[in-house]
């Protein structure tokens, strides 16, 4: 089975189709060892009914990164065809592509408008084979520059709603029926606290470390009090009886898996970081096929207000986290199958103003960029609603960049046509979405 | 080296303004709280006896929903006494046993209720001595960082909840700090101030003095965006949650057209200096309004600090509403009582509400009613109960909370940090996702043997035998009342390895992480 584990083909329909009907095969009519490997691909506890289902295989899975901090979207996609882009950032410009020879850190030309930093360099393959996405001058309509606040608007999917508390993508799952009815895990949060966007999902957890998520204490007695503690909730309540049960699965699910001793495909290599990690656990447990519908995945550190330099220091790095992570992703996940089941797509609450402060570093702004990448993505190219221009006269309060794409239009989309999901209403309420082009 | 280049037009869409979202915020919160009912649910078969399924919840576009069945109390539970224990301690002792014993239910409550006269001197000095954020005034607490005024709020309030003689007052607490929320992330120091000064100083007074000290608030003003409100640009978020979250309640009657109006009567309600609330008459609208049928005249700015009487008005027209009383009363009710109270039950304390001016004391005596504790559903611990539960029935020497409090992170309540303004929820299907963590904090707890927090496993070992082990547990941790298949399992776990301090450890944790002892 370890093969099929780490196929990278896997996450596509016809891979998910293929692996169900393998199984089907296994447990139906094959040998002993087959059924012994079937039962370390499918936990014992799962009941045998779920091998008759059929898949909704048409849907993606998803991987959610949310850019906690506010990313500074003028330096993850340079407008360098913009003058006053050169005018506002007197220390923290990335030089022009066609700077002179020489120039360390010039940009990496996307068109003959935008283009990457260096440190942005690891999602070019990506951007070149059109799987990857970039929408400039996005955000929310909503103007909080508090992260407390346009983090949560952005996570719940509804500006300004103090009272709706469930976030778009938990919405998305409850929703929709599971694609595989038995899966004890639908999503999953990379955290210790599920995440705003996934509040409301059924069959959802935290996990801060899919790979460690276990029974804590002495590992010889780890069995014997799992068992315990699945006897002793067998007597329990709704939901609380479903909710252990599920928890307990989850435990022998992932230990099943082996996300310590996963190796990514066709090259991949993860970066050691948090994110470079989360996304590499996510990426075991979508290819184990163990019916994961949606993760999502938080990366901290764009709140730049002093020493930003995304030439060399600060910001460079977390770029580079955020590209060579993401990078690692698509080579391992995304890139060998013709069509894949797999769509990422990455956001932050705000921007940052276009003029650089005092500190070598930005404030607070508004519109920013977004990410979406996947076989289905209408990639390769930077997309704009009309570029508002960063002189000063074209600036939102005289200081941002404007927005001119909500990100739920985004979004939106991808729910529509790649997660199969026509319950817009729910999933962005009250929100009527122009469709932008940003899937095949 | 080439000009600027015309910028690219997205091949979509046309530059297009952004779209004004319509406003249809009750259908949205009916919504969510649909969406969040699904969490979590598959397929139970009937199990224990006495369990009441209510009618199937619609589906959610398809989704079949299970319903949530009713926790009913086990038998051993079986006086009026050790419910009411149950309900307004966070784990009961030894010592509240005896007392309960010595003084009889009406005896003990009313103990509880007079809580000024509970010694409580050893737990103050503590507090003091190591949270003194906790005494400070705004201008002394301007310079403190906000993980230093999370951190002491947090360790102080889990420390008092465990170890406060002053039980039922601490879990009246937590119930006015959920009512009237606010997130330590938006106010910073200013949470500390309103915890010590609006929800401590009139916990059990009235609800009248609670509302309007909480509307005058420095750190409420500051959450609910009311100091951002002014005459020609007021801001409803203040004037929306005092009625849907404070007193009327989301379906108390009143309208947007309302909502609209109060927030003209609470314009120059905000703060000033270091976060200290004024009202600054430069500011109000001193038009006239009519909110909720009660008209206000017009005014003029010459009449200064009286444009302050128009929202007293407003508060007083609130607090006498009977949506208000109704309210306050199933949020009483549901806090101490029960999930589902029932219009009886519901009517009976309202009417108490009304005919003692909201005295918080009068409608607990009335909520704990024996009869109904007798009959009522469990209660599903929150983390935070969780912990506090721990701690207090296990006794532990330390010398501060700061893992302990740590661990309400990882089991999902992190006190003063919920985001918007409606508190921690108190329903069951929010909390049911972390069971691992539960397990997980029993484990972690349950070997603290050393630092500043050290579970002395020696109690638990007088007699040195399995079966003993299990009564000490059954007597410190359940109340005496123990499930008998409870006490069967832990001993069996128990003597399934050797009997040493380790496995009395895992056995205390299993007891902790059990099934029993997330309810109450």
């Amino acid at each position: 089975m370890t093969t099929d584990l780490h196929d990278g083909n896997s996450g596509c329909a016809e891979y998910n189709e293929l692996s169900r009907r393998q199984f089907i095969g296994r447990a139906a009519g094959g040998s002993m060892a087959a059924a012994a490997a079937a039962a370390a691909y499918y936990p014992a506890w799962l009941p045998r009914i779920m091998l008759a289902e059929t898949h909704a295989s048409a849907r993606d899975v998803i991987l959610s990164v949310f850019m906690r901090g506010g990313a500074d979207g003028l330096s993850l996609c340079v407008p360098f065809g913009d003058p006053a882009y050169y005018t506002a950032r007197s220390t923290i410009a990335i030089p022009r592509p066609d700077a002179a020879a020489g120039t360390a850190a010039k940009g990496i030309a996307l068109d003959n408008f935008f283009a990457f930093p260096q440190a942005m360099a690891g999602l070019v393959p990506a951007f070149a084979a059109k799987d990857l996405l970039v929408v400039h001058a996005t955000g929310q309509f909503n103007n909080s520059r508090s992260h407390f606040d346009a983090q949560r608007y952005m996570e719940v999917g509804k500006p300004n709603d103090v009272s709706l508390v469930t976030g778009w993508l938990g919405r998305h799952l409850a929703s929709m029926p599971p694609v595989r009815s038995n899966a004890p895990l639908r999503a999953l949060g990379i955290a210790s606290g599920l995440q705003k966007t996934l509040v409301g999902a059924p069959r959802t957890l935290p996990i801060a470390n899919p790979a460690t998520f276990a029974l804590t204490g002495t590992a010889s007695t780890s069995a014997a009090r799992l068992a315990f503690l699945q006897a002793d909730y067998g007597t329990a309540t709704e939901p609380i009886h479903a909710a252990a049960i599920d928890a307990a699965s989850t435990v022998t699910l992932l230990q099943s898996v082996g996300i310590s001793t996963y190796k990514p495909s066709n090259g991949a290599v993860y970066p050691t970081s948090s994110f470079g990690t989360a996304l590499k656990s996510v990426a075991a447990l979508i290819k184990a096929d163990i019916g994961i519908e949606a993760a999502q995945v938080d990366i901290g550190g764009w709140d730049t207000h002093s020493a930003q330099d995304p030439l060399a220091g600060s910001m460079y790095k977390t770029m580079q986290d955020f590209s060579n992570s993401l990078a690692a992703f698509y080579l391992d996940v995304i890139a060998l199958a013709p069509t894949t089941g797999v769509t990422a797509v990455a956001v932050s609450e705000f921007g940052r103003n276009a003029r650089e402060n005092g500190s070598n570093g930005t404030d607070h702004g508004r519109g920013t960029v977004m990410f979406a990448m996947g076989k289905n993505i209408a990639g390769g190219r930077v997309m704009v609603n009309n570029w508002p221009g960063l002189a000063t006269a074209n600036l939102e309060s005289g200081q941002d960049l404007k927005v001119t794409i909500d990100y739920r239009d985004i979004l939106a989309e991808i729910v529509q046509q790649r997660m199969g999901n026509p319950a817009l209403d729910v999933v962005f309420p009250g929100w009527a979405y122009t469709a932008r082009g940003a899937t095949r | 080296m080439s000009t600027a280049i015309a910028p690219p037009e997205c091949p979509a869409a046309q530059a297009d303004a952004p779209p004004r979202e319509p406003h249809s915020r009750r259908a949205l919160f009916r919504m969510a709280a649909a969406a969040a009912a699904v969490a979590g649910i598959i397929p139970g078969r009937a199990r224990a006896q006495g369990i009441r399924k209510p009618p199937a919840t619609k589906p959610v576009h398809g989704y079949p929903v299970l319903p949530n069945e009713t926790p009913v109390a086990p038998v051993e539970w079986a006086t009026d006494t050790s419910r009411l224990l149950r309900r307004i301690t966070y784990g009961i002792t030894d010592a509240d046993v005896a007392a309960a014993r010595k003084y009889g239910f009406r005896g003990f409550m009313e103990r509880q209720l007079d809580h000024t006269h509970i010694d409580d001197s050893a737990v103050d000095a503590f507090v003091a001595a190591k949270y003194p954020l906790l005494s400070q005034t705004t201008t002394d607490l301007f310079s403190a960082t906000e993980s230093t005024v999370t951190a002491q709020l947090q360790q102080a309030t889990l420390y008092r909840a465990a170890f406060s003689n002053r039980q039922l007052y601490e879990r009246m607490v937590e119930f006015w700090s959920d009512h009237f929320n606010i997130s330590i992330s938006k106010v910073s120091y200013l949470k500390i101030v309103d915890d010590r000064d609006v929800i401590r100083r009139n916990a059990l007074t009235t609800f009248r003095q609670l509302l309007y000290a909480s509307a005058k608030s420095g750190a409420m003003m500051a959450y609910l965006d009311q100091n951002q409100s002014r005459s020609g640009a007021p801001n409803q978020n203040y004037a929306r949650e005092i009625m849907e979250l404070h007193t009327l309640g989301v379906d108390g009657g009143y309208t947007q057209a309302d909502v609209a109006e109060l927030s003209r009567v609470f314009t120059g309600w905000t703060i000033a200096g270091r976060g200290d609330f004024s009202f600054n008459p430069a500011i109000h609208d001193w038009g006239a309004k009519t909110v909720l049928g009660v008209r206000i005249p017009a005014g003029s700015v010459s009449l200064g600090a009286a444009g302050l009487k128009e929202g007293e008005l407003m508060l007083d027209t609130l607090l006498a509403h009977p949506s208000t009383a109704s309210f306050i009363s199933t949020k009483m009710l549901r806090w101490f009582l029960t999930y589902d109270p029932t219009p009886q039950q519901v009517s009976a304390v309202a009417a108490i509400y009304t005919s003692t001016g909201g005295n918080i004391k009068s409608m607990i005596r009335a909520v704990l009613d024996s009869a109904w504790l007798v009959s009522a559903p469990m209660k599903l611990k929150r983390p935070f109960h969780l912990v506090a539960s721990s701690m207090r029935t296990t006794t532990p020497t330390l010398t501060n909370v700061t893992a302990l409090n740590n661990q309400l992170f990882t089991t999902g309540q992190s006190l003063f940090v919920w985001d918007t303004p409606d508190g921690y929820p108190d329903k069951v299907e929010y909390w049911a996702g972390n069971i691992l963590p539960r397990w997980n904090f029993g484990a972690f707890y349950a070997a603290l043997a050393a630092g500043e927090t050290i579970v002395d496993v020696a109690p638990f070992m007088v007699g040195n035998t399995a079966d003993l082990t299990v009564s000490v547990i059954d007597k410190r941790l359940f109340g005496g009342e123990i499930a008998p298949a409870l006490r069967t399992s832990l001993a069996a776990y128990l003597k399934a390895g050797t009997y040493n301090a380790a496995r009395v450890r895992e056995t205390l944790a299993l007891a902790i992480g059990s099934n029993s002892f997330q309810w109450y």
